[in-house]
């Protein structure tokens, strides 16, 4: 009898225990929306507010809704064959178009790690340190952060301070020019200038948002997590909501900056002037409180990142990976890894690259993402459609609608801009 | 018939198929392979049609294959196409690009291409190629990275896996080939086993676990760390990880047990065997960290009164499953502990003393309810291999080794590298 009532009260423990882990860990979801806002993002954003006021937003609202749409997806086949997005591809797809996948993937990658320092090097000038210290520096310190496999215990500290991004809706809704109504007016109403600057743009918001790398990170994700498909509903729940998150931030960036630059008549070329956007709640301190929140963004992602690239890269071409395996065991995969901190950072050091060029190289990379998308969403949409694989979890003919738009979409501006370049170039 | 003596399965794919006039009907889409033994045999070829549905022909309808074409040895019109028979395995749609477990390597490497070669007159599977090359090789860039290389004077190592110890994931149909391919797995180590099955996809890691004799997958399972074994064993159809839990010492079964939902602890216990079901229920009435959470039923116990004679016959026919021999207790009719002795004082023992004579009166144990770390500190204080635990009246309930009692103390980081003292 006594045996009994104890064992009752193990299995009870148990049973707490494990609701107390289900709301301790945060998903995939919400972790893959912040790190969204990485700083290609802040940059994006900020130049689209500040550059074009509130001529841009409209495109937030289809990103969003492609966006989500493409996030379900890469969970839902995470969850469905429990296999990353690299295996799938060479599952499927076979050696060729892997490599070349992986080949486009390495160095759009690079060009967004390349960004994430430059944005550290950009909040390091701000706030008076030289990039010379500051991003060796970070680079050293995001390295031994990740091959040490110390990485988890950070990732709260992150996901915390991201809290700063708060500023800016607070701080749109503190501006004196900003007129809701406008804002409501341009969000639903788009408007496109056909020329370079304008197409790059919508480019690279979509890009930025939509960002190749951040497949690969969700679905890896999602399979490490291990949801069941009973548990799906709940999981797909989550990348949601962790979508909306990061366009109602991005959306906030924008006007901000929209508010305050855009209606003083400057046009920003480096990253400190994006700072203006914060005056209205923070006064003098704006530039010390935008300084902090890229800096925690462009860490953030730099220590997810490259690792993400390289653990896809290793699995698509069938290397061992993994941080806790030794370097002999996993040459590859080390190499690649440290490669890409080094080739990111160098960049961003070279002589010759003014304040002005961080955030230009911010911005393309960003670009490079929107062009890599649509042959990504392809892929994906072959996956996905595919019963042998995903069984009866196939898309709906909505979401096929929703996926093959967005890839049709953006590769018509792609090769609108292409041929906008070659044949009509504009000044600027 | 005139054979190659190897070729790499992505070398042949694509090349055109000759009938016997020359003229070409098409080209070899992939070849096909029965499951038999070690060294499978290419039994049929598939043939890509254009504009027509793709044909399977029996391989005995190849005259020869050279570098250029395939030909076969009648015109297509007179030859029966045939299907796909129980067990057998198309090689690019299956094998290639995906992922097997090396058994003689212990880990789990994705196949970039397939040797095949000719070995007692047929042609057969023989090696899978992994590794950078082989890569290159499905690029046609191996000779340029050979050139490359050997500029920098350095050598591009092929890396294969001889195929008798490939073990790969599909399900496999008949049993024969399951006990072959098993057997391979069976020669593993239970803790590369429990490696390998960490790196596989949480689907193929359900086939793998389930295609496994329950021993077999009991040893690996003890081995895995436990949240996933506990995911693995919630994927487990009820009967499959019932009979594995029945094969896991009874102490492993209920730390197991205890990380289940508690309908599915439910479902199991009362799919598992009756005295292995009550054994677990006993471990899991105690808390995790106590001597009572620790401790295994499998120990040696013999009556007192015994002859040493008496006692040895007695572990021969009784104690097959008991992790610990070295040290044999004694009881009394009631169970109730009196004593005990190690190996060595039974075996040197003059067989007609009675064992009452020669063991150790004064034990040192514990009651189920003592902390995991007293009981780690008596077993480093007395260097003990194990101790023992009774219940309130003395009698024997089970006894905790000291490799779970430092396994409770020692942070999980260090107790990967102390060799289990214990295990098979």
């Amino acid at each position: 009898m006594g045996r009994d009532l104890l064992y009752r009260r193990r299995l009870l423990a148990v049973r707490l225990r494990s609701l107390a882990i289900f709301f301790a860990v945060i998903g995939p979801g919400i972790i893959t929306a912040n790190v969204d806002n990485d700083a290609g993002g802040i940059a994006v954003y900020s130049v689209a507010g500040a550059n074009f006021g509130y001529r841009l937003l409209w495109v937030l609202i289809p990103t969003m809704i492609a966006l989500i749409v493409i996030q379900e997806m890469c969970a839902r086949m995470g969850v469905v064959t429990s296999k990353g997005l690299a295996d799938l591809i060479r599952e499927n797809f076979r050696v060729k178009v892997t490599v070349w996948m992986m080949l486009a993937l390495v160095i759009t990658n690079a060009a967004n790690t390349a960004s994430e320092f430059a944005g550290l090097a950009a909040a390091g000038e701000i706030l008076g340190v030289t990039r010379y210290l500051v991003v060796p520096a970070c680079a050293l310190l995001v390295w031994v952060l990740v091959v040490k496999g110390t990485y988890r215990g950070v990732e709260k500290a992150f996901l915390f301070a991201c809290l700063i991004y708060l500023a800016y809706p607070i701080s749109g809704f503190l501006a004196p020019n900003l007129k809701w109504g406008e804002v409501f007016h341009q969000t639903i109403m788009p408007s496109i200038d056909l020329n370079t600057a304008f197409l790059i743009m919508i480019i690279s918001v979509i890009g930025t948002t939509i960002a190749p790398w951040m497949q690969f990170y969700l679905q890896a994700s999602v399979v490490e997590k291990g949801t069941r498909l009973e548990q799906y509903p709940w999981g797909r729940l989550e990348v949601i909501l962790g979508c909306v998150i990061a366009i109602v931030i991005a959306f906030f960036i924008t006007v901000a900056c929209g508010a305050t630059i855009f209606t003083t008549g400057e046009r920003i070329t480096d990253a400190a002037q994006a700072a203006v956007a914060l005056r209205p709640l923070a006064g003098r301190f704006a530039s010390l409180l935008f300084a902090i929140g890229l800096f925690n963004a462009s860490l953030f992602a730099a220590s997810i990142l490259p690792l993400s690239t390289s653990l896809a890269v290793c699995e698509g071409i069938g290397w061992e990976r993994g941080v806790d395996r030794t370097f002999r065991e996993a040459r590859e995969f080390y190499l690649l890894y440290t490669m890409l901190i080094v080739v990111g950072a160098a960049v961003v050091l070279l002589p010759g690259i003014s304040t002005a060029h961080l955030l230009k190289i911010m911005i393309i990379s960003q670009f490079l993402n929107g062009l890599l998308l649509p042959v990504l969403l392809i892929l994906m949409l072959r996956l996905i459609n595919n019963r042998n694989l995903m069984e009866k979890h196939v898309n709906s003919r909505l979401y096929n609608f929703i996926a093959w738009g967005t890839a049709i979409g953006v590769g018509l501006l792609s090769i609108a801009l292409a041929i906008i370049t070659l044949f009509f170039p504009s000044p600027g | 018939m005139i054979f190659f003596a190897e070729a790499y399965l992505s070398q042949l794919i694509g090349r055109a198929v000759r009938d016997p006039s020359g003229q070409v009907v098409g080209r070899l889409e992939d070849l096909i392979v029965s499951r038999n033994g070690a060294f499978p045999p290419v039994t049929k070829i598939l043939l890509r049609r254009r504009k027509q549905e793709s044909l399977a022909l029996p391989w005995s309808t190849v005259r020869s294959v050279s570098e250029e074409a395939i030909t076969l040895s009648a015109p297509l019109d007179r030859i029966t196409p045939s299907l796909l028979e129980d067990g057998e395995v198309f090689l690019a749609k299956v094998v290639m690009d995906r992922q097997i477990v090396d058994t003689h390597g212990r880990r789990v490497v994705k196949v970039n291409d397939l040797k095949l070669g000719s070995v007692g007159g047929r042609v057969r599977l023989i090696a899978a190629a992994v590794g950078t090359r082989s890569v290159l090789r499905r690029l046609n860039l191996e000779g340029i990275a050979l050139a490359v290389c050997s500029w920098f004077g350095y050598r591009l190592p092929e890396h294969l896996i001889s195929w008798e110890h490939v073990r790969t994931l599909e399900p496999v149909p008949d049993q024969l080939q399951l006990d072959i391919e098993g057997d391979r797995l069976k020669r593993m180590h239970p803790a590369d086993l429990a490696d390998i099955i960490s790196d596989l996809h949480a689907k193929d890691r359900v086939a793998l676990v389930s295609s496994l004799d329950e021993e077999t997958a009991a040893e690996a399972l003890e081995e895995m760390e436990p949240e996933e074994r506990a995911a693995l064993l919630n994927s487990l159809p009820g009967h499959v990880g019932a009979g594995i839990l029945d094969e896991m010492a009874p102490d492993e079964s209920a730390d197991l047990v205890a990380d289940l939902s508690p309908e599915r602890q439910h479902e199991l216990l009362s799919l598992m065997g009756e005295e292995e079901a009550s054994d677990v229920r006993e471990l899991l009435s105690y808390p995790e960290d106590s001597a009572g959470g620790l401790m295994t039923t499998e120990y040696v116990g013999v009556r007192a009164g015994l002859t040493a004679e008496q006692a040895v016959v007695h572990l021969r026919e009784k104690h097959e499953d008991a992790e610990v021999i070295y040290y044999i207790y004694v009881v009394d009719n009631d169970n109730r502990l009196v004593g005990v002795m190690n190996l060595k004082d039974l075996i040197l023992a003059p067989p007609q003393a009675i064992v009452d004579t020669f063991m150790a009166a004064n034990v040192i144990k514990v009651t189920p309810e003592v902390h995991q770390e007293q009981v780690a500190k008596l077993i480093a204080r007395y260097n003990m291999l194990a101790i023992p635990v009774v219940d309130k009246e003395g009698k024997m309930q089970g006894i905790v080794t000291m490799d779970d009692a430092i396994d409770s103390v020692l942070p999980t980081k260090y107790k990967k590298r102390i060799p289990r003292a214990f295990a098979p």
